[in-house]
């Protein structure tokens, strides 16, 4: 295909393949799951986690069974597991699938036992047990069972293991990176419940805590298995340390082409409410993104783009569909490359300099990406 | 190193029976009653309707046959296969796009009688190349001030002779002539807009004729009357979001057509001094109960609105409690009465107290266009109103006749 399609990702797998590979010699031991919900972190959910597969990885993250689901239906057969549940979550179908099931309480445990793919009969014939891991809330307040739900939870899935419903092959919880401090809190409050859980007869295969910025930072949450998101991407999940200080490469390069370019004098107001305005005379390029593609239009008046070798601004508001760049003296031909964030060894900007312009994160910038792109993967 | 084979028979279809977690329910005949008021109000100008960017992230073909319904004459998109999919869904009235790629298919565009915006001469080369048996109504483009597309001053005649040659030759027909405008100040879109008459003197000085003129979006459709022209090219005002600081859409008589929800996926009892989400922003005051909320920013829930936003849930509000995070957020109800499946409304059309897209906006530093068009593909549309098929949006008249 030699046309350059109008907005376009690259994904560079290889790139995926060498963050997997640098962050499971720096753990050094424990088991690498790839966090792959939210379509892979906007990435692509499939091609990244057979990446990430090939590279060692040996069990994949996703926040809900259809994600899990779409996994199965793609062709992948290694462990999922999903952990954020709807009041109505399709058991039946994650069971079916062979989907490993995040369980924060005990109303959770007992629809995944009641349902019907899951009964008696099937447990007599199949000996095939629904296979969950505990989740424990350590602090975050979000999902996972509270201090006060530790006994009775941990008490009925030892009767449903006994029972032969369910395999309880992990327990886990999610640290809130609030401090170091904090989260050497939770990893004392999680081997409290750890030790609670064999106490009562449960011993599962995997304990498992650290995502991307603890797996990297407090050695001892490592335990069983990290959880790598952010990390595989390429990016820091630290204010303070790049891409580059952390061995990662970013696997994801957002551009689009440049659609217009007018020569105007100095003064000249640009886009809505002329919050921009030419400081000179000035060469401005029409790039064909906006905040319906997911570029946030915090990001106005400020954020990076790339053309032709050199790191503008741009200038005046993001539109739903469109910015604009102030090139200065420099020339620009329709159709040229706007690369808005890369890989910084390639000389493009940062998504880190978008997630700056715009008050966020790296993650909230590559993660809600629009349906208009075309992605494309390098292997 | 699974032990579990998956089953062919469960797929994902199967999950779909279920209530979705995470909606939008899209008001068909709000959306219809705002197009009809628009209507009335421009009139005799007419209205042409946007629905690009998938109609606002409402979804474009279910809109674009509401929007005809309710006396749109004719529906804009931003690009050739935007129109192309409108042409493939079966409606026939005029549809018009403008923003153009080098390697866009004229051709195709011709063939499918989609009106073209043109700013550049290089586009009536293409078409005129592309060789289509049809001759595409053009609508030329002049930078009024914006800086975006357009003709600046200085190209201005030049375009325009080279649309007349074209039309001559019978490659374009020569239709129309617009812009667009910064809506920077009252005195700002006055300055534009006499831009744009100045233009088209120097363009009918030249010999052109133009069929209609239009310049005027959901801004200056509403307070700009001598905007007006032939039609006004409607796009958020539609969808019942003010385009304006100063108004909003019920002082605007416009109702806001989504609504966002979700249902709580678990509640937990925690004690006081509970930190909640990364960071520990919030902490709970007393012994309180939590409720998760499968909505993140990775579905568009601004991150940016931690601390400011807010939601309903039976019949109450309550703030987000620490931050939005990819997937979830936490709402704190202290003693209040929550379930697993109750629904959360994050924004709809504030009859009940429940905030808005504009409010949504103030909370995330930006604009309701924003809000809602960037609503993530997790979550499903569900078309409602008189006549409409729940599940596909369409427009289904019953045999009451």
């Amino acid at each position: 295909m030699s046309v350059q399609p109008l907005r376009l990702v690259t994904v560079d797998l290889a790139a995926v393949r060498h963050n997997i590979y640098t962050l499971g010699r720096r753990v050094d031991g424990p088991h690498v799951m790839a966090v792959v919900k939210a379509n892979g972190y906007g990435h692509g959910a499939v091609p990244v986690a057979e990446a990430a597969l090939a590279a060692g990885a040996t069990y994949l993250g996703v926040a809900d069974v259809t994600e899990a689901l779409e996994l199965r239906a793609a062709g992948i057969t290694a462990p999922i597991l999903a952990w954020l549940h709807a009041a109505e979550a399709n058991f039946d179908a994650a069971y079916g699938a062979g989907i490993e099931l995040g369980i924060s309480n005990i109303e959770q445990l007992q629809s995944l036992t009641r349902t019907s793919a899951l009964n008696e009969m099937t447990v007599r014939y199949n000996d095939r047990p629904a296979v969950v891991h505990l989740k424990i809330d350590t602090g975050l307040g979000r999902n996972g069972a509270f201090e006060s739900e530790w006994d009775a939870l941990f008490e009925l899935a030892e009767q449903r293991e006994r029972e032969g419903f369910i395999k309880v092959r992990g327990v886990f919880s999610h640290l809130s990176n609030t401090s170091d401090e904090e989260d050497i809190n939770q990893l004392a409050r999680f081997n409290v419940a750890v030790e609670m859980l064999r106490e009562k007869g449960v011993y599962p295969e995997f304990r498992h805590l650290a995502s991307t910025a603890a797996a990297i930072r407090l050695p001892e949450t490592r335990l069983d298995m990290v959880r790598i998101g952010i990390g595989m991407y390429g990016l820091s999940p630290f204010f303070m340390e790049s891409s580059a200080d952390l061995g990662l490469r970013p696997a994801m390069t957002l551009e689009s082409r440049v659609i217009a370019v007018k020569r105007v004098p100095a003064d000249t107001g640009v886009s809505y409410g002329y919050s921009y305005r030419t400081q000179r005379a000035s060469t401005l390029a029409l790039v064909a993104l906006g905040y319906a593609d997911g570029i946030p239009r915090r990001g106005s008046n400020g954020a990076p783009v790339w053309i032709g070798g050199k790191t503008y601004q741009v200038a005046g508001r993001i539109a739903m569909d469109q910015l604009v760049v102030d090139l200065g003296p420099d020339s620009v031909e329709v159709g040229d490359r706007a690369v808005l964030f890369g890989d910084p060894a390639q000389g493009y900007p940062a998504a880190d300099d978008w997630a700056a312009a715009a008050d966020t994160i790296n993650y909230e910038i590559v993660t809600r990406l629009g349906e208009r792109f075309t992605r494309r993967y390098e292997s | 190193m699974n032990p579990i084979a998956p089953d062919a028979e469960f797929g994902p279809e199967r999950t779909r029976a279920a209530t979705p977690e995470r909606m939008a329910h899209i008001d068909m005949d709000m959306f219809k009653a705002n197009v009809s008021m628009l209507r009335e109000l421009v009139a005799p100008a007419g209205v042409m309707l946007a629905v690009k960017a998938n109609a606002y992230g409402h979804g474009m073909i279910p809109l674009a046959w509401a929007a005809l319904q309710a006396g749109a004459e004719s529906l804009a998109v931003l690009d050739i296969p935007a129109a192309l999919e409108l042409r493939a869904a079966g409606i026939t009235a005029p549809v018009f796009t403008w923003m153009h790629d080098p390697d866009a298919d004229f051709g195709a565009a011709a063939d499918a009688d989609i009106d073209l915006g043109i700013s550049a001469i290089w586009q009536l080369e293409a078409i005129a190349a592309a060789g289509s048996a049809t001759a595409p109504r053009v609508h030329l483009k002049i930078d009024t001030g914006l800086s975006r597309n357009g003709a600046t001053v200085e190209d201005w005649p030049f375009l325009v002779r080279a649309a007349m040659a074209a039309d001559a030759a019978g490659s374009v027909k020569l239709h129309a002539a617009w812009s667009h405008l910064a809506d920077a100040s009252p005195a700002d879109d006055a300055v534009a807009l006499a831009r744009f008459h100045e233009a088209v003197d120097v363009a009918t000085a030249l010999g052109a004729s133009f069929h209609k003129l239009h310049i005027a979006a959901s801004s200056a459709g509403l307070r700009m009357p001598e905007a007006r022209l032939d039609y006004v090219r409607f796009g958020i005002a539609a969808y019942g979001i003010s385009p304006f600081d100063d108004a909003t859409g019920s002082d605007l008589d416009l109702g806001p057509v989504m609504t966002l929800s979700a249902l709580v996926a678990s509640v937990k009892r925690v004690p006081a001094g509970q930190g909640v989400s990364y960071g520990y922003l919030h902490r709970t005051e007393g012994e309180s109960s939590l409720a998760l909320v499968p909505l993140g920013y990775a579905d568009g829930i601004p991150r940016f609105a931690t601390g400011r936003a807010r939601v309903m849930l039976n019949g109450k509000q309550y703030p987000i409690a620490g931050r939005i995070a990819m997937d979830q957020f936490v709402i704190d109800v202290g003693d209040d009465p929550v379930e697993p499946g109750d629904r959360v409304i994050i924004f709809s059309q504030g009859w009940f107290g429940e905030p808005t897209a504009e409010e949504w906006a103030s909370f995330a530093g930006t604009i309701g266009d924003e809000i809602v068009s960037r609503i993530g593909q997790r979550v499903v549309r569900r078309y409602i109103g008189v006549g409409y098929d729940i599940d596909t949006g369409l427009f289904q008249p019953g045999d009451d006749s």
